[in-house]
């Protein structure tokens, strides 16, 4: 098990080498309490990318994305340990100002969690607290073009003013997302977006998901080997805590090294 | 037998039964290829059922009616005199017989023996009174027999309730332990039982409220056919002159409006103290703190919510009211040079506060659940989106969890306006009309106490007006909790 790693860790900068690296995790540890959650995670994460995060249920994959911005600061009991570069800057600084960072780096949750507000005020929420706009034009502007990016426009240009919460799943999904995007990250985290989602939502927000790749970079955590196979570039994949394997998706799912992977993507477990 | 001891026989029957059915559901055999439809404990419950439900239902029956077809009885032997006279005398003489009856049936065996139907009323008073049972204004002879008779009614009713009863209890047990068999569905029977007494539980709630509300309102009538509605919501004095017993008149004014005005003055001066201190600790609890903190401060501040509030009296009495009144002086001198102070001791301030700190474990702790019941998910997603903690709670949380504050606000409120001990000590009992929070003011549930206590004829004015007033605070109270159930639907239906 520590040579798969070894020989991972000795792999993974040569694969990855191709695109610029965005954010450059080191090491990355987490306890709850007493239990580790992440053993040390090293991972590179390309600009204008998908990464996917794979791996069967509690393999740390959530764990480690929420590392990226932070979140898990929000549970009293998570200890982070490691290094994490966001361009360069460590994220766990004691200087760094964590509310900037997660303007820098949005996140989208597994849950729909359109806020109890109209359509226009979710995505203007972001905006408004960051102030983004200058005038109310601004923040129609930055409104209407983030629900065009979102790919949720042209559904929902005549109700801006009616609840968020009153939207479909995958169009609460497609709202979060532009609420993600109208604060202008680099990065957007997406823990499992489409797993309360039916096929045909899942669909929009996957082609949504390529086409935000030109301008994001995405981390996507999934359980789901064809999403991972369909929008990402990179592939990660995660066990007990451990970083199994990581590679380019083709080469991922059709000639992994690690054994755990192959059973994996097989379906022998998870 | 006494009603307890019946109770008591009657759960002793529906025990056994149910022993004996239990027993006999284990020892059942059934025949080939039938399955037993319900565990043995479900027949046992079911043979008790049948004991002891309609023997008590039956017990219930006869208490209430027993009394009711004596009286009528009795009535009907009043004499010409009595029944010529007002409903109200009648009343009262039947009261007296009553009385005297009941008295019967505490004396002696051989002091029972010398009461005959010739035996003048003043012996027989004599000989209740020696028993500790002094009966009032017992006058006219003509009651002693009538008093017999209630006392022999009374026996037989008794004794026939005990037999029947005990006999019904025991036909049940019977009933239902014949009826055992494998394909008896008592396990559904027993869910009827068991949904039966959820249903009376709930009823019994409610029905005590329609009786509270009937038990004024027959009050609140007779009253306002004395006084004019019109004086009493409208009048600005109160002065309702406490009439001596016996004395007649109505003099006095019912004037509603300073107990009124007093009741919503300090009200809300406890509020505007004690929401936003309440609310603050709510979103402390809920947001802030991390568990350690939060399990010891939360039960700290129920404490408060625990303590008696005759004790927030006297800390208004003896604390609050004289450092305010002392304070109040030593900025007077400072700024006049005259120490007079300007707020009394007594005064809407000092009951407003007091009152503020007895509140604030409930704002904070309605609050604190609904705040806590609002989605993780909301909260992680504005934080995600770079949001603070007070933006979150100030942009989500709060405007999320609206409805659910604004009524736990509209609860507290209806319980500061029913408060009286601290009002009593801190703000005093003189039904002002002012503006000036540093004056005394009262509330109606004070004046609720005054007028009913003390030696005041029932029937006065005077007395009655208290029966009014609470059926005003009544309808207050139930109009707030009617708008916070408003409020609560209407958002909801918005939210979710």
């Amino acid at each position: 098990m520590m040579e798969n790693i070894q020989a991972t860790l000795n792999r993974g900068p040569a694969v990855q080498a191709a695109k610029p690296i965005k954010m450059k995790t080191k090491d990355v540890t987490v306890h709850y309490g007493a239990k580790q959650a992440l053993n040390g995670v090293t991972l590179n994460i390309p600009e204008n990318q998908v990464t996917a995060l794979i791996g069967p249920s509690g393999c740390g994959k959530s764990t480690y994305l929420r590392c990226l911005n932070r979140m898990n600061d929000t549970i009293d009991i998570a200890k982070v340990g490691g290094e994490i570069l966001l361009d360069g800057e460590d994220v766990y600084d004691p200087d760094i100002d964590v509310v900037e960072l997660r303007a820098r780096v949005g996140m989208v949750f597994q849950k729909p969690n359109p806020f109890p507000k109209s359509i226009f005020d979710n995505v203007a929420y972001g905006p408004k607290i960051h102030g983004l706009a200058r005038s109310k034009q601004e923040l129609d502007e930055i409104v209407h073009t983030s629900l065009r990016r979102a790919g949720l426009y042209k559904e929902v240009h005549d109700r801006l003013d009616e609840p968020g919460t009153g939207l479909s799943g995958g169009q609460q999904q497609r709202l979060c997302i532009a609420r993600a995007i109208a604060v202008s990250p680099e990065v957007i985290l997406m823990d499992e977006p489409c797993s309360a989602l039916d096929p045909i939502a899942t669909a929009t927000v996957e082609e949504l998901i390529d086409e935000l790749r030109e301008n994001y970079t995405i981390v996507i955590v999934t359980h789901s080997m064809q999403q991972a196979a369909r929008v990402s570039q990179l592939t990660a994949m995660f066990h007990l805590g451990d970083l199994a394997e990581v590679g380019p998706t083709e080469k991922m799912f059709s000639n992994p090294d690690d054994k755990r992977t192959q059973d994996y993507i097989t379906g022998r477990f998870g | 037998m006494s009603t307890f001891t019946i109770i008591l026989v009657v759960l002793a029957i529906g025990l056994a039964g149910a022993f004996l059915g239990y027993r006999h559901s284990r020892a059942l055999q059934a025949p080939a290829g039938v399955k037993p439809h319900s565990r043995p404990v479900y027949h046992a419950s079911y043979v008790a059922s049948w004991a002891i439900i309609p023997s008590l239902l039956l017990l219930a029956v006869w208490l209430i009616a027993s009394p009711i077809v004596i009286e009528s009885q009795v009535r009907g032997s009043f004499p010409e005199g009595v029944l010529a006279e007002s409903q109200l005398t009648e009343d009262l003489a039947y009261g007296i017989v009553e009385s005297l009856g009941n008295g019967l049936s505490v004396l002696p065996d051989d002091e029972r023996a010398t009461v005959t139907d010739e035996m003048p009323v003043k012996d027989l008073a004599a000989l209740l009174r020696n028993r500790g049972l002094p009966v009032a204004s017992a006058s006219a002879d003509w009651m002693v027999p009538l008093a017999l008779d209630i006392d022999t009614m009374q026996f037989w009713s008794r004794l026939a309730m005990t037999v029947v009863v005990i006999a019904l209890a025991l036909a049940g047990a019977y009933w239902g332990y014949r009826q055992i068999a494998p394909r008896l569905r008592a396990r559904n029977k027993v869910e009827g039982v068991v949904k039966g007494a959820l249903i009376a539980a709930s009823s019994i709630a409610i029905m005590t409220t329609i009786g509270i509300v009937f038990s004024m309102l027959f009050e609140t009538i007779d009253f306002f056919s004395r006084i004019s509605p019109a004086e009493f919501f409208f009048g600005t004095v109160w002065e309702p002159r406490f009439s001596a017993a016996g004395s007649t008149g109505n003099a006095g004014s019912f004037g509603f409006i300073p107990l009124l005005a007093g009741t919503l003055y300090i009200s809300a001066v406890a509020m505007l103290i004690a929401v936003p201190i309440g609310l603050f600790a709510a979103i402390y609890m809920a947001e802030y703190a991390d568990n350690r903190t939060r399990s010891v401060v939360k039960p700290l501040l129920e404490v408060l919510a625990g303590i008696p509030t005759i004790v927030y009296g006297f800390f208004a009495l003896v604390t609050v009211g004289p450092f305010l009144r002392d304070l109040s002086a030593q900025i007077s001198g400072i700024v006049t040079g005259d120490y007079a102070s300007f707020i009394q001791a007594q005064s809407v301030l000092t009951a407003g506060l007091v009152m503020a700190i007895m509140l604030i474990p409930f704002v904070s702790s309605l609050s604190d659940d609904i705040i806590t019941s609002v989605p993780q998910s909301l909260r992680d997603g504005s934080l995600g989106l770079g949001a603070t903690r007070s933006e979150t709670v100030k942009r989500v949380i709060l405007p999320a969890a609206l409805p659910g504050i604004v009524s736990a606000l509209l609860l507290t409120a209806s319980r500061a306006i029913g408060e009286t001990m601290i009002v009593v000590l801190a703000a005093g009992v003189a039904a002002n009309l002012t503006i000036n929070p540093f004056d005394a003011m009262t509330t109606i549930t004070v004046k609720i106490v005054a007028q009913l206590t003390g030696d005041l004829e029932f029937n006065s004015p005077q007395t009655l007006v208290a029966f009014a007033l609470g059926m005003t605070l009544f309808v207050i109270t139930l109009c707030l909790n009617v708008y916070a159930l408003y409020i609560v639907r209407k958002y909801k239906e918005q939210y979710e």
